[in-house]
Order: structure tokens, then sequence, then C-alpha cells
């Protein structure tokens, strides 16, 4: 009887599997083989090494001494890269969360509406989204001309703010993290909430005893979806901002793999982003599987 | 439920109302007094939001009906980039045209494949144990964690040296896409197989299911939610790429308007034309959740609500 | 209009040590080491031309051929670089279509075509890429029957050094890099600076600098800051100074990097930049309501010691059709096509007919932008930005990450 049953199982899934092998762990290890590469004198394009008996390290000493060797110039990329990144997604929770709630207990008949207008910006390019608010963060912008009656001096938005660039980044995730945060919260059991009202807690209590521990899964599940690829964010910063003091592990990495001869240090660093993201990865299943068998 | 029975069977209770309901206030006189009243601030605050999420796309929607080249300055209202400028317009441009026709492609066969993939993999590696399916449950976020630019130039890579009777064009975009995108559904849906538990399941195979109509008239429906999430997700992940499928494009006949759109803004000329593909793929978005929405009501008439109640109950859960 | 130009150079299999200690004097020190067949290319320069050799089975078409009948031409370019009308009027000429296909960067169109990808003609190919193209055998010599055109061109380009007797190419555009600002927002002029390229060195425009997102014109602005020429370096030491004086610009303005300069002086977002003469000079288009074109400036060194550059057209060896291609070329080479393509691109093509005068008069350039028109004396006195021996170029390359990242 449990064989049969797994046998459906892994026959579903069996597709997946099959495709993830050959379509993406067969070009990771291609980054790999590039990343330990040579390179190609005439074009100065990586060559790929299969063997791993004959893999060079010379691109991670580079990429290692960039990072930390005596001469770095690395570092203060990457805590400008996880400043923003942290900053962006406290906030984006900050205003996503209670949209998120508010849409998935309170809306009621109108939950259709607010859906269709929460999942809106997905479906105009998020460059449309962005060179409109280029638009109005311009100096002669329409957010410059509203401060303007209220009697703030002009800013310029655009010409090189962390601020800006954080903004940004809130603005092109967060819809992610809210819809992933409404498929959770909708889950909740409004029983359980009453029940807490029932035993005597405050609104304010019953959201952080009650609420706030059945939405950890989707808080867990909804930070991952930005976090993630906002730390291989290279084109916000650029649209907002340009400037090099601005700039992410991102752009260091679409740098490097636009620059010929550099690509293998491309390939690295971002193998090296990736060893150092697995940490939460990992966090996160093992949390998803404690859920599971709870 | 009234007000003051809810502050008598506290008292009652004597548990201390904490901040919520200090003492010298009664409940309903505050805006945040009352439990059970509507929440105005959190109405408010989603309102507010929702302004400052769409007030850019209608303003880039508006300027695809400007008159002049400007994409900040008002000049009058025309259909020119749409269809009556015999050279720039969506309609006569050979490279939109292209663009909006491959972007349909992309968008529909992409979500075709990688919706029904991921959440199959989804189940089956949820109860499937073992190393192979936790190694593969791995590899599956790995995809996800990796950052587009660095899978993209190794796709590039893989289909120019390795895979090469794969040319790049349309399959490899696809591939390429629903690779990247699979993810989505995968995670999403296990997130919530997650919150859902057993019970159902069980009680449905107590009650003699096999496990393909658990499948299919338990899980799924229970599902259905996170697998509507997930495929919004793919389709607009799809609509939006522009890393991927500029690396693996091979002419002017294979390239999305996402392409089109980074380029030109990027390093040239941008243009209301670029807003008129903006709306055109938001047009083309909103058809066809629309139509996934009335087809799957249209499916699942009748099943969803009833039989999920009934189970429900059985199971003792109503 | 703008491009990104990451121009194709060479890099070691290893780069040297490079201290790049943030406020010591650090020092580039090249390296040479593990190159195994390192440079038979050929690196034209003004004063070593190049003659490209031919190879066997790699020769040029065969002389009166007739057009492909029901041909799709597939131009290969960048992104906005050729005016749709004039590729229209061609479809409608010959009989044929034409699809054009664009690419964001030289290092991601040559990687495209080593892969395997065919198209019939790149246009816009630069001149530091011409040793891969022809050394990699991608392009096909020319066969100059079809071409009769060439007369209409600068008479320098029968024989420009980097193609000695055009075996390979014919011109596109040509085009200087300067400095272009606002005269209304700033308070200085370059042609009264003593040093006008140190125009963006000045904190007082703090936030409103900027500077092209290119390796080569970003280090070549560090070098001529300092008073230093020679715009293929290979001296380690210069290109360290160039990167210090970088590195103290983005410190002073808070700089930077984009392409946009064609869209951002006009609209005043920026008001100091390098800047490339085909994008300001379609500054018009881009003027906000009520600003007169007037006050976008453009600068270039009187004296014409400046960056100066020219793209090439070239036929690919794969072309399914190449008689087309060549009669594309030359229809390119025509003088009522070349005026229609300006006035769309901005970028100067250098035909005897194209002067100054001719546009203003015919309202493709505002009088006060006359100095985006490059001059034939310009060809021949300018600094070209050519290709690199390998390791040198590596030693750009690296210096440019530095800066460009903000470190």
């Amino acid at each position: 009887m449990r064989n049969k049953r797994n046998a459906f199982w892994i026959a579903l899934a069996t597709p997946g599997v099959i495709w993830l092998a050959v379509l993406f762990v067969v070009p990771f290890y291609a980054v790999l083989s590039i990343g330990m590469g040579k390179l190609n004198q005439l074009y100065e394009a990586p060559v790929a090494v299969w063997n791993p008996a004959s893999w060079s390290s010379s691109s991670v000493i580079d990429v290692w001494r960039d990072l930390f060797g005596g001469a770095s110039f690395a570092g203060p990329i990457l805590a400008r890269t996880v400043i923003y990144v942290a900053l962006a997604s406290l906030l984006s929770l900050a205003i996503g969360y209670p949209v998120a709630y508010f849409v998935a207990r309170f809306a009621g008949r109108r939950k259709a509406l607010f859906l269709v207008l929460l999942i809106a910006p997905f479906w105009i390019s998020y460059m449309m989204r962005m060179l409109a608010w280029i638009d109005l963060l311009a100096t002669g912008g329409y957010v410059n001309k509203v401060l303007g009656w209220v009697g703030i001096t002009p800013v310029n938005w655009l010409g090189g703010s962390s601020v800006a660039v954080v903004l940004g980044l809130v603005y092109g995730y967060i819809p992610y993290l809210i819809l992933v945060l409404y498929a959770g919260l909708d889950r909740i059991d409004p029983a359980l909430i009453e029940a807490g009202r029932d035993l005597g807690l405050g609104r304010v209590r019953t959201f952080l005893h009650v609420t706030l521990p059945l939405s950890r899964q989707p808080i867990l599940t909804g930070l991952l979806i930005t976090v993630l690829p906002m730390l291989g964010d290279y084109y916000t910063n650029q649209m907002l901002s340009g400037a090099a003091s601005t700039s992410m592990i991102g752009n260091l990495i679409q740098g490097q793999l636009g620059t010929p001869g550099l690509e293998g240090q491309g390939a690295v660093l971002s193998l090296m982003l990736l060893v150092v993201l697995l940490v939460p990865m990992v966090y996160y299943v093992i949390a998803t599987n404690r859920e599971a068998t709870r | 439920m009234t007000e003051t029975s809810a502050s008598g069977q506290l008292a009652e209770a004597g548990a201390t109302p904490g901040r919520a309901l200090p003492a010298a206030r009664r409940p309903g006189r505050l805006p945040w007094g009352n439990p059970w009243g509507h929440p105005w601030f959190l109405e408010g605050f989603t309102w507010l939001y929702l302004i400052w999420s769409l007030v850019p796309i209608v303003i880039a929607v508006l300027f695809s009906f400007n008159d002049g080249r400007s994409q900040s300055a008002w000049q009058g209202f025309s259909w020119r980039w749409y269809f009556s400028d015999p050279v720039n317009s969506v309609l006569h441009n050979p490279q939109l045209h292209a663009a909006v026709i491959q972007t349909a492609r992309l968008s529909v066969l992409t979500t075709v494949i990688a919706v029904p993939l991921g959440v199959a993999f989804a189940l089956g590696i949820n109860r499937w144990r073992g190393p192979v399916p936790s190694t593969f449950n791995f590899v599956m976020i790995l995809s996800y964690v990796i950052p587009e630019l660095i899978f993209g130039v190794s796709m590039f890579f893989v289909f120019t040296t390795l895979f090469s009777s794969v040319h790049l064009g349309t399959l490899a975009e696809v591939l390429g896409l629903v690779t990247w995108n699979v993810s989505w559904p995968a995670i999403v849906v296990q997130a919530r197989l997650v919150t859902l538990g057993r019970q159902y399941e069980e009680a449905a195979a107590d009650l003699g299911a096999n496990q393909f109509q658990v499948m299919r008239r338990v899980l799924l429906p229970l599902l259905a939610p996170a697998i509507f999430a997930s495929a919004v997700l793919v389709f607009s992940g799809v609509i939006d790429d522009f890393v991927i499928v500029d690396l693996l494009s091979s002419s002017a006949g294979n390239t999305p308007m996402s392409v089109i759109i980074y380029s030109t803004q990027h390093g040239g000329n941008g243009g209301p034309a670029l807003n008129a593909l903006g709306t055109i793929m938001l047009a083309m978005s909103l058809i066809i959740v629309i139509i996934g929405y009335v087809g799957y009501r249209l499916l699942t008439w009748g099943e969803r609500g009833s039989g999920i109640a009934a189970l429900a109950a059985i199971s003792g859960e109503g | 209009m703008p491009r990104r130009r990451f121009l194709k150079g060479g890099a070691g299999a290893t780069l040297a040590a490079l201290a790049l200690g943030s406020g010591a004097d650090g020092l580039l020190t090249g390296c040479a080491s593990d190159l195994a067949d390192a440079g038979t290319v050929p690196l034209p320069r003004p004063d070593h031309p190049v003659t490209w050799p031919l190879f066997p089975g790699n020769g040029p078409i065969k002389s009166g051929l007739a057009a492909e009948p029901d041909a799709t031409l597939q131009v290969y370019t960048w992104e906005a670089y050729i005016n749709q009308a004039c590729v229209n009027s061609f479809a409608k000429k010959y009989k044929c279509k034409v699809q054009v296909t664009t690419f964001n960067t030289m290092n991601e169109a040559l990687s495209k075509l080593r892969s395997g990808l065919s198209y019939d003609i790149l246009i816009g190919a630069t001149v530091d890429v011409l040793g891969q193209l022809i050394e990699g055998k991608l392009v096909q010599p020319l066969n100059h029957s079809y071409i009769p055109n060439i007369s209409q061109a600068w008479p320098d380009y029968a024989n420009p050094f980097y193609d000695q007797h055009w075996q390979y190419t014919v011109p596109y555009t040509i085009y200087t890099t300067g400095i272009s600002w606002r005269k209304d927002l700033v308070d200085e002029s370059p042609y009264s600076m003593a040093n006008p390229w140190a125009m963006p060195w000045q904190p007082k425009y703090k936030g409103r600098v900027a500077i092209l997102d290119d390796y080569r014109e970003g280090i070549c602005l560090g070098l001529m800051k300092n008073g230093l020429f020679d715009l293929n370096t290979t001296d380690y030491r210069q290109i360290g100074t160039s990167r210090r004086a970088l590195q103290d610009l983005i410190g002073l303005v808070n700089l930077r990097i984009d392409n946009n300069d064609y869209s951002e002086v006009p609209t005043g977002q920026t008001w100091i930049t390098n800047a490339w003469s085909g994008d300001m000079a379609a500054a018009v288009s881009y003027m906000p309501k009520g600003v007169n074109v007037d006050v976008v400036g453009y600068w270039f060194p009187p004296d014409g010691r400046g960056p100066v550059a020219n793209d090439t057209n070239v036929v690919l060896q794969s072309a399914a059709s190449p008689v087309l291609a060549h009669m594309f070329l030359n229809y390119m080479l025509d003088l009522p096509v070349v005026l229609e393509n300006i006035s769309w691109n901005g970028y100067m093509q250098p035909l005897t007919g194209v002067t100054p005068q001719v546009l203003v008069k015919e309202q493709i350039l505002p009088q006060s932008l006359v100095s985006t028109a490059v001059q034939p004396l310009a060809f021949r006195r300018g600094l070209f930005e050519l290709q690199l021996p390998v390791d040198a170029d590596a030693l750009w390359q690296q210096a440019w990450l530095v800066v460009s990242n903000g470190i």
C-alpha cells in the first residue's frame, strides 16, 4: 500500500525532476566550468573547462582578492547592497502586510476588485513603471511641484540618492510580497481570531499572539520572494540613480559578465553570492518542513 | 454581539484588555476601539498604497496616446503610436509588431508548461520522502535563488555549445523561461500545502477516494488560490523578463516587447511607442486573466463549494 | 542616438596584483605572462595603417550579379541606430524585405555572431573590433563594383588607416566626444577655461555631473584632464592616474555614470557631462516645453585634439543575400538617404555633401550646435580610441570596473 501511494507522487514529481536535471543542473555546472575555466585569446571569450581535474583557480583568486585581499574594493559594495536590501524588505513588509491583511480578511465582496488592482502592476512592464516614476521625480516633475505647494524646496531625487534607490526597490518588488502574503493570510481561520478575542485579548494582542504566528510561513515565503531577487538586481539603481556611489553587487556582476576577459570572475562572484544566499534558503526549507510535520 | 456585552464579557472574564481598551474609553467611540468594526485605517492605508502603486501605470498608459514624441510632456491625444503613424506605430513598425506577437507566444507557452510542471512537482515532492526529492527540492530553490543574469548567461552558453541543436530562438527562449519560472508554482504551492495539512486528504481516503481523485477533487481546489497566484507570477514574470530572453533571442522575429522596451529606453530612443507596447501588454494580460477566471469558474461550477463543505463537515472540521 | 559601447578588447588570463588602496597611492602593475598566442592580430594606428589579409575560402562575391529575388535582408545593428524610413525606402526600391535585429553592446553582438547566428550586414562595427571580425572570419571582403557611392564619401575613406584599400569596410558614422553643458545653469564655459577637460571636477555642481558609461571614454577623460593625450596608452601609471582622477570625481560631485546625455542635458537633470556629438545633435527633440535648444552647449577642442571615432558597415561572412547586402551599403552612402538618416539619428556621416552649412540649412542641426558636426580634418588630426593589446586592455577594464562601482 505504501509503495503504491508513493509511486503516484513520484510520478507527479518526475517531469519536474528531469526538467531541472537537464535544464538547470547542467547549465549550473556550465557556470562552474566557466568560472574555473580559461580564456580564448583572440576573442577574450571564456572557455569552459568541463573536467574538474583541469580547473584553474585564477578567477577565484582574483575575486577573493577583490573581496577580501589587502587592496579589496568590493567590501563597500557588499555592505551597501545588504543595507539597501534590508531596508527595502523591511519597508516592503511594513507596507505590504497591512494591505495583504486587509484584502485577505476584510475585503469581503470587493475582494476580486482589490485583487485585480493589486495584480495590475505585474502586467505593465517594470520598465514602464520605473520610467513613469523617473518622469514624476524629475527636477521639474510633479513630485517636486507638489512639494512646492507645501513650501518645500525641490529635491534632486534622481541625482544619485540612496533613498531613491531603496524606494525604487520597494516599489519594484512589493507587489510580489503582497500577493504571496495574501495567498498565505487568506488561509488563516477567522475562528481562531475570534477565539483570541473571546479570551479577552485586545486587538493588538490578538494580532501578536494569534495572527502573527500564523502568518510566519507566508511572511517567510514573501521575504524570500523579495529579498533574493533584490540582491541580484542591477537595473533599479541604474535607472533611478546611475551614480557610482549607489552601485550594488548586481552591478559588479553585470559589469564583469559584460567585460571581455572578466566573465570568469563574474561567474565566480555569482557563485559566491549563491553560496551566501543558501544560508537563508536552507533555513527556509527546514522551517517549512518543520511546519509540514507539525 | 453588541459592544456593551463585549466589554461586559471581558470584565467578567477578568482579563486585562491591554492597550486596545483603555478603561477610560468605551469601545466604538474610536476608530480602533471596536474590534468588530470595519477597519477604516487599514482600508485607507490600502487605498493609499494602491494609488501609489497605480498612478505611474495610469501615466504610462496616458502617454501612449500622446500626440508628440515626448513621454513626459502632454502634446495632445492621438492614436498615432498604435496604428496611425505609418512608420513608427506598433502596427506599422515591423520590429514592434513582431514583438507583440512574440510576447503573447512566449507568455502563453511558458505559463501553460511551467504551472502544471511546477504544481505537479510541488505535490509530488511534498509526499515523496527520501534523499532524491530533498535534493531536487533544494535544486528547485536554487533555481530561484540564482541571479537571473548568470542564469541567462549559462543558458546562452549551453544552447550555443552543449545543446547546440537547440539554436537560439523561440524554443530556447521558452525552455529558458520555463526553467526560470517553474520555481514560482513549486514554491508557492508547497508553502500552501504545508499550511493545509493532511486532514482533508485523509478524510477523502477514508471515504474511498483513490489518490488521483484526492488530488483532483480535494487538493487542487484547496490549492486554487496558490495555483492562481503562481500562474499570475509566471505570466507576469515572462511578460516582463528581458534578461534571459535578450540573451537567447536570435532575430527581430523572436524579440518580445520587454526586450525592446529595455534596450530602447535604456540605450537609445524612447518614445510613446514604448508606452503603447506597455499598454498593449497590460490589455493582453487583463484579457487572459479574465478568460482564465471565467474558464475556471465554468469548469468548477457546482463542484467547488459543495464538495469541500461536505467533506469538511464529515471530517469534523465544520 | 546614444549607444552603450563596451568596446571589445582583450584581457590576460590572470591579472597581476592590482593594489587599489583607496586613499593610498596605489599602483597598477602590468602583466603579460600567461598569454599563449598573444597579439597576432595587427593593431591599426593612424601612423601604422593596416592592410588586412584576404583569406582563402573567404573571397568577395563575383561582379555583375543580380540582386537575390524575394529575399529578406537581415540587418544587424545597434539599437536605434538606423532610420526605419531609410530601411523601408530601400525595401521598396529593391523590392525586397528587410528585417532589422538590434543589439545593445558590441560584446553581445560578437558573442552572438560567434555562436553561429547569421545575418547579412553589420551596421556600426566600431573600428576597434575590426581585428576580431576579420581575423575571426566573421566578415567577407567587399566587391567594390557594387558600391560606386563610395565616391560621395570623404576621400580619406578610400584608404583609411584601419582598412587600407577599403577591403572590408565602408564608413557609416563619424562622431567626436566632447563636453556638453547647460549654458544657463553653469557659470563656466569650456571655451574660456584653461583646462576644459577638468570642467566636471567642480564640487559646486554636486549631483549634476555625469560621464558616459564606456570604459574607453571614461579613462580617456581622466587621461586628458591630466594632460595625457595618448588615448591608446599601455602605461599602467597613466591608467592609474586617470583612475584616481575619476575616483576623486565621484567623491566631489556624486558622479552619475550613464548614457543618457542625449536626454538629461536638455531636460536639465545633468548640467555637465562628456557626450557624443551625435547624441547632442539631436537635443532639439528632447527639450522640454518652453526651453530653447540654445541653452545646450557642446564643446570639442578647436585644435581637433580630442576623441574622434567612426563606425563602419561590413558584410557578414554568413550573408544569405550578399548582393543585396552590397546594394544596401551603397544605398547608405547616397546623400539624400544619408541626410534622412542623420535627421533621425543625429550622428553625422562622412560624405562630402554633408557639411555644417547643409545640416543647418536642412534644419537637421540648430546653429547653436554646429560644433557637433565633424570636419574632414578631424579624421586626420583627431585622437582615435583603437584596439589595445590584450594585457593593456585588461588594465583599462579593471580600472573602469573599480571606478564604475563607486569604490
